[in-house]
């Protein structure tokens, strides 16, 4: 897989489903006319013209109808996409609608089968003939990366795809090892780096240790930000595995502590930060979006020029 | 006190939905801890279950967990089963320590005979009331304790989620006990836990979709002091997450709280706020939000120690009690 020749700065997606990790009343009172596709499509468009290099968004309706905005309106915007997936949120929250996980497997192949991926349902047979969850790791990777890829168009490129924060951890805590090679070598097979977004950054990297499996394949979506906000066990310990990881790819997420900390205090403690290959940050405000990137290209110090990637990874 | 010799503590975790799935991951991280069964009814879920966790044995029955040497179990099944498993539980000998999932039962009877069992067989006991880990309310708890707002005279809360906002989900509310069970028990707890005792005023229920459901409620509450007013729905739109929030007068002041936020104003000075940021949030591992672990971690240590539980058995019957209470006071339009 390959490396990373500069920071890259992501747009992404909280604020476009109404998330605010400071408060819920936050996220209430600053409008919801941000969930219109076209308006996020718009603030994406906005960031990417300002610096941003790419598009970092859990894989809903919501996000793919963006993608297909900025496609029909786009014209040749070229985005790297960083897709994280399941949108857990959803997914729960159907699983809270249907009657618990057997009411959300149901729903999920009858979804599958809808989607007439053939790979996907040929993975989705497999694994429920044996009740394997390899094929079904795999068959819901082949599901995702096809309905990102129809809805992104021919000019953006898909280079990562991340597994959710909630699935990381919790494949973690079981020690589910299998998991996390077969989304590597799936995603990396189809071109494409795998990535974990976790909140134990410090818990996944030493049990990747244990496990002789290498940081430097992966790309990692973990909070940074000087308050030690959601950065597990602290922010020492996570700024020590930052440190000692030369060669892996971490993308700094809640920089801005979800709004507590202002954007320059914020990106000032970032830009001391070793070895950190890019940040992600939301924007809910087309000013937002049009000053943001460029205080994060000059707090930085860099000219993006995004992850490098094998040839063909074109969505 | 009877404490545990040997090492590490062998827990099983009985239905493996998604806080049974939450409950296992963070017991199986935490030190002296071992994940020694899982059980589960779903025969589909169980398959999964055995490519999913490594050396840990998958059953169907809790019966089966009586010959494994147990030292604490949790049960995250449906509200409705809690009050048959925990007795099997103490009736085969499985295992005295118990932490259940919020609410303790389906109804005060049962809740009641559960804690007779509780104090027949001993043991560490405690209820999935996790927002008395979150560091907002445990503030709140420790502003309170202190008087920093003086003699509590009334308060609001409510507990809103936008589960059912766009519709009834084929009764699925109904299979999760109602609206009050389900999301307006974490506020009945606090309550309990903030003000101690109260007695049910008036009472309505509302029912949305199908006339069986129990979609909103709201009631009063009093004491000889303190008057309060409770609103749960799980129809509100934009509650993206569910959300549990107090308002409390007292004789020096307000002081309000809820999942993200404490705010003290005292007469004739400017609000305090602080948010999670503030209140030292970390944990060694967090999943689902980090007072799962505490919660999980206090279990543990508990059950090793012989110790009881703030939200024991005991404790949790009284949020039984209230939701009872509530629901008759509702019926004869009291």
């Amino acid at each position: 897989m390959s490396d990373v020749k500069e920071k890259v700065l992501l747009v992404g997606d909280n604020p476009f489903h109404g998330i605010s990790h400071l408060s819920q009343e936050r996220s209430r009172s600053r409008g919801f006319d941000l969930t219109l596709a076209e308006q996020a499509a718009n603030l994406v468009m906005i960031s990417h013209r300002n610096g941003a290099d790419g598009f970092m968004f859990s894989v809903s309706d919501l996000t793919l109808s963006i993608l297909r905005k900025i496609s029909e309106y786009g014209g040749n915007v070229s985005l790297d996409l960083y897709p994280i997936v399941p949108y857990m949120y959803e997914y729960v929250r159907m699983a809270n609608r249907l009657g618990g996980i057997p009411g959300l497997a149901k729903k999920f192949a009858r979804e599958l089968i809808m989607s007439g991926n053939l790979k996907s349902v040929a993975y989705g047979l497999d694994a429920a003939a044996r009740a394997d969850p390899t094929s079904l790791t795999k068959a819901y990777l082949a599901y995702e990366i096809s309905r990102t890829k129809s809805s992104a168009g021919k000019q953006a490129s898909l280079r990562s795809m991340l597994i959710h924060q909630a699935i990381t951890d919790m494949a973690l805590a079981l020690d589910m090892d299998w998991f996390f090679e077969v989304c590597i070598d799936f995603l990396s097979n189809q071109r494409i780096i795998p990535g974990f977004n976790t909140g134990n950054l410090v818990y996944l990297a030493n049990k990747f240790k244990a496990w002789g499996l290498g940081l430097e394949r992966i790309l990692i979506a973990a909070p940074f930000n000087k308050t030690g906000f959601q950065m597990n066990p602290s922010r020492t310990e996570c700024e020590k595995i930052l440190s000692s990881s030369k060669s892996s790819m971490v993308i700094a997420v809640s920089i801005f502590a979800a709004g507590y900390l202002n954007p320059s205090e914020a990106i000032d403690y970032i830009a001391t930060l070793p070895h950190l290959k890019g940040v992600a940050v939301g924007v809910s405000k087309e000013k937002q979006a049009r000053e943001t990137f460029k205080l994060l290209q000059g707090g930085l110090g860099l000219e993006p020029s995004g992850l490098c990637c094998p040839a063909g990874t074109r969505a | 006190m009877a404490v545990l010799s040997r090492k590490d503590l062998r827990v099983a975790v009985i239905g493996l939905g998604k806080m049974g799935l939450l409950h296992s991951c963070i017991l199986n991280v935490l030190p002296n801890v071992k994940l020694a069964a899982v059980c589960e009814k779903s025969g589909m879920i169980r398959r999964f279950l055995r490519g999913l966790f490594k050396n840990v044995p998958v059953y169907d029955e809790v019966e089966r967990l009586s010959r494994l040497d147990l030292d604490a179990a949790c049960v995250t099944t449906p509200i409705p089963s809690h009050f048959a498993i925990v007795k099997l539980l103490y009736s085969e000998g499985v295992t005295r320590n118990i932490f259940v999932e919020k609410t303790l039962a389906s109804n005060y009877r049962q809740a009641k005979e559960l804690c007779m069992l509780a104090r027949r067989f001993g043991g560490t006991n405690m209820v999935g009331y996790t927002r008395r880990f979150a560091v907002t309310f445990s503030k709140a708890k420790a502003l309170l304790d202190e008087d920093a707002i003086g003699e509590v005279t009334s308060f609001r809360t409510y507990a809103y989620s936008a589960d059912f906002a766009d519709g009834g989900g084929d009764g699925a509310g109904s299979t999760r006990g109602g609206v009050l069970m389900d999301l307006g028990c974490h506020a009945v707890d606090l309550a309990l836990w903030f003000f101690g005792d109260l007695d049910v005023g008036t009472a309505k229920i509302n029912s949305l979709f199908d006339g069986s459901s129990e979609d909103s409620v709201h009631f009063r509450v009093k004491t000889r002091d303190l008057q309060g007013e409770f609103d749960v729905s799980w129809c509100k739109p934009n509650y993206r997450m569910p959300e549990v929030g107090f308002a409390i007068n007292g004789s020096k002041g307000t002081l309000e709280a809820n999942d993200d936020l404490v705010q003290l104003k005292l007469r004739n000075d400017g609000p305090v706020r602080w948010y999670r940021h503030d209140l030292n949030d970390n944990v060694d591992f967090s999943l689902g939000g980090p007072e799962y672990f505490r919660e999980d971690q206090r279990f543990v240590n508990l059950s090793m120690n012989d110790g009881e539980a703030d939200v024991n058995f005991e404790c949790a019957a009284k949020t039984d009690e209230i939701i009872a209470k509530v629901t008759s006071r509702a019926e004869k339009n009291e």
